[in-house]
């Protein structure tokens, strides 16, 4: 008996029972399938200076930007079907911008795009997305800016930068860093925890809303240069010198202050 | 001897330089001529005014007097001065001779501008610099806004926030316009996550125009308010790009 007519293929054709295994098995394979099969990768790095800007907006997906003891900008990306067209853009000022919005304005449905971008540590960051988290982690530039227009959270560690805006409809915010004097620090959350983790010795003035909670928690930076306004749903204060603006507000979630 | 031979030797004879048979000769011309002993008395006249000691230059007794009196012989002789045509006098230079409503005019314009500066002055005296402060709408009336919103020369707090929220409805459905087109085109996560955030703003929104219909002075949830819709219009701005 020849192979063909061993797997119910022979000169009559195939038999039924063995078409249905065979589309079992296909099925099988296709459902259980990585999704990485599905994914394509980006990468591309650019010289840079000390005073190298990354702007980046994405559509979807998770954007984490680490600092790096080089002067070279990486930028690595997994992209998932359907997929987004990617396309740098490097500024006469050394900006780096990506807009993957403005790139793939009308296509649809696409997939989410991960990036992985390693920046020099004094670099500026701006980063934005329409859905999805933002981490930013060891940045020492002067700005670093986080927005998501919907969902997703917003991780900024070890950051030392003069300028912070972090701001997200749902979704939590994290930032444990440094707040330089004469800096500006900008949170908002329309709902979500805001925790900030600082330094005892940072210097500050602080307005800090939360109308829906009333849930503001100064931990360690209570005191009596802190008033409660508004029926507990305002906090404005002086700590230390109050060299620097801080802004926090809540719409419908809670704020949390660590000492760092 | 004639009378040129005379003449040519008179110099000489006045000076007593001639021989004596010369002399005798021109005094007997002289004797019968009087055109020569003319000429001869005038020379001598000369010689002997030249012989005399030079005397000091005589210095008038009074010379201020005497330059007055110069001066008014010369101004004496200058043809007498035209009248100038007097230019009209300025609306300052003619004096306030004003009718009583005119003056009553006046002072009430007076009165109105300085009130105006005045106003002007303390508004910008009390107002705090924006820049410490998160949106407009934190900022708080100042106590002359609120004087002139009650005698209704300024928008009250309320009407201020109700063109205000005006404004922002404009917008909203016009990007709201905007995303019903491009909705479609939206996978389903999308979709998902827009409804789901539109709703927790609308939620905000309900919820501070609650207290401010309860409590229309509340500035925090009318600043609350205002952050709220414009969440709202850049969120339905951002979905409308996609």
């Amino acid at each position: 008996m020849s192979f063909l007519a061993k797997i119910g293929c022979g000169p009559n054709g195939p038999k039924k029972t063995t078409i249905l295994l065979w589309l079992s098995v296909v099925f099988f394979c296709m459902a259980n399938a990585d999704p990485a099969f599905g994914q394509r990768r980006f990468s591309r790095s650019f010289a840079a200076g000390q005073n190298v800007r990354l702007h980046l907006f994405n559509r979807s997906g998770t954007v984490t930007v680490e600092g790096w003891n080089r002067s070279e900008v990486s930028i690595t990306a997994n992209i998932e079907a359907p997929a987004a067209i990617i396309a740098p853009q490097v500024g006469n000022d050394g900006t780096i911008s990506i807009n993957l919005v403005k790139d793939n304005q009308g296509r649809g449905e696409l997939g989410n795009v991960n990036f992985l971008v390693r920046v020099p540590y004094s670099c500026s960051v701006d980063i934005e997305t329409v859905i999805g988290n933002l981490i930013v982690t060891n940045v020492r530039g002067g700005l670093v800016r986080a927005h998501i227009s919907s969902e997703g959270d917003i991780t900024l560690t070890n950051i030392s930068a003069f300028a912070v805006a972090a701001q997200n409809g749902i979704g939590d915010i994290f930032f444990d860093g440094e707040i330089q004097n004469g800096g500006n620090y900008r949170f908002a959350s329309m709902r979500g925890n805001i925790n900030l983790r600082i330094p005892f010795t940072s210097s500050f003035k602080v307005v800090a809303t939360a109308p829906s909670t009333r849930n503001i928690s100064l931990g360690p930076f209570s005191g009596s240069g802190m008033s409660y306004q508004s029926d507990g749903r305002r906090v404005v204060g002086k700590f230390g010198d109050g060299g620097s603006t801080l802004t926090v507000t809540n719409q419908r979630g809670s704020i949390s202050f660590f000492r760092r | 001897m004639n009378c040129g031979d005379c003449q040519e030797i008179l110099s000489r004879f006045i000076d007593g330089d001639l021989d004596d048979r010369s002399s005798a000769a021109l005094a007997d011309h002289l004797a019968v001529c009087a055109e020569c002993t003319v000429i001869r008395d005038d020379l001598a006249e000369i010689l002997l005014r030249c012989g005399e000691p030079e005397t000091a230059e005589a210095v008038p007794p009074n010379p201020a007097a005497l330059w007055r009196r110069i001066n008014n012989l010369i101004e004496s002789e200058m043809p007498p001065e035209t009248p100038v045509k007097q230019e009209p006098k300025s609306w300052f230079a003619r004096g306030w001779n004003l009718t009583f409503s005119q003056a009553g005019a006046a002072v009430l314009t007076i009165a109105l501008i300085s009130s105006l500066l005045t106003i002007v002055g303390l508004r910008n005296y009390f107002e705090p610099p924006g820049s410490d402060l998160p949106t407009r709408a934190n900022e708080p009336p100042s106590t002359m806004h609120r004087l002139l919103s009650k005698v209704g020369l300024s928008e009250t707090p309320k009407q201020a926030r109700e063109r205000r929220v005006q404004e922002q409805q404009a917008a909203i459905e016009y990007w709201d316009k905007r995303v019903q087109t491009r909705r479609a085109s939206w996978d389903e996560r999308m979709r998902v996550a827009f409804d789901r955030n539109l709703y927790e703003i609308d939620q905000a929104v309900s919820e501070y125009q609650m207290i401010l219909q309860k409590d229309p002075e509340d500035q925090l949830s009318e600043e609350m308010l205002d952050s709220a819709l414009t969440e709202k219009m850049n969120l339905l701005r951002q979905f409308s790009e996609l």
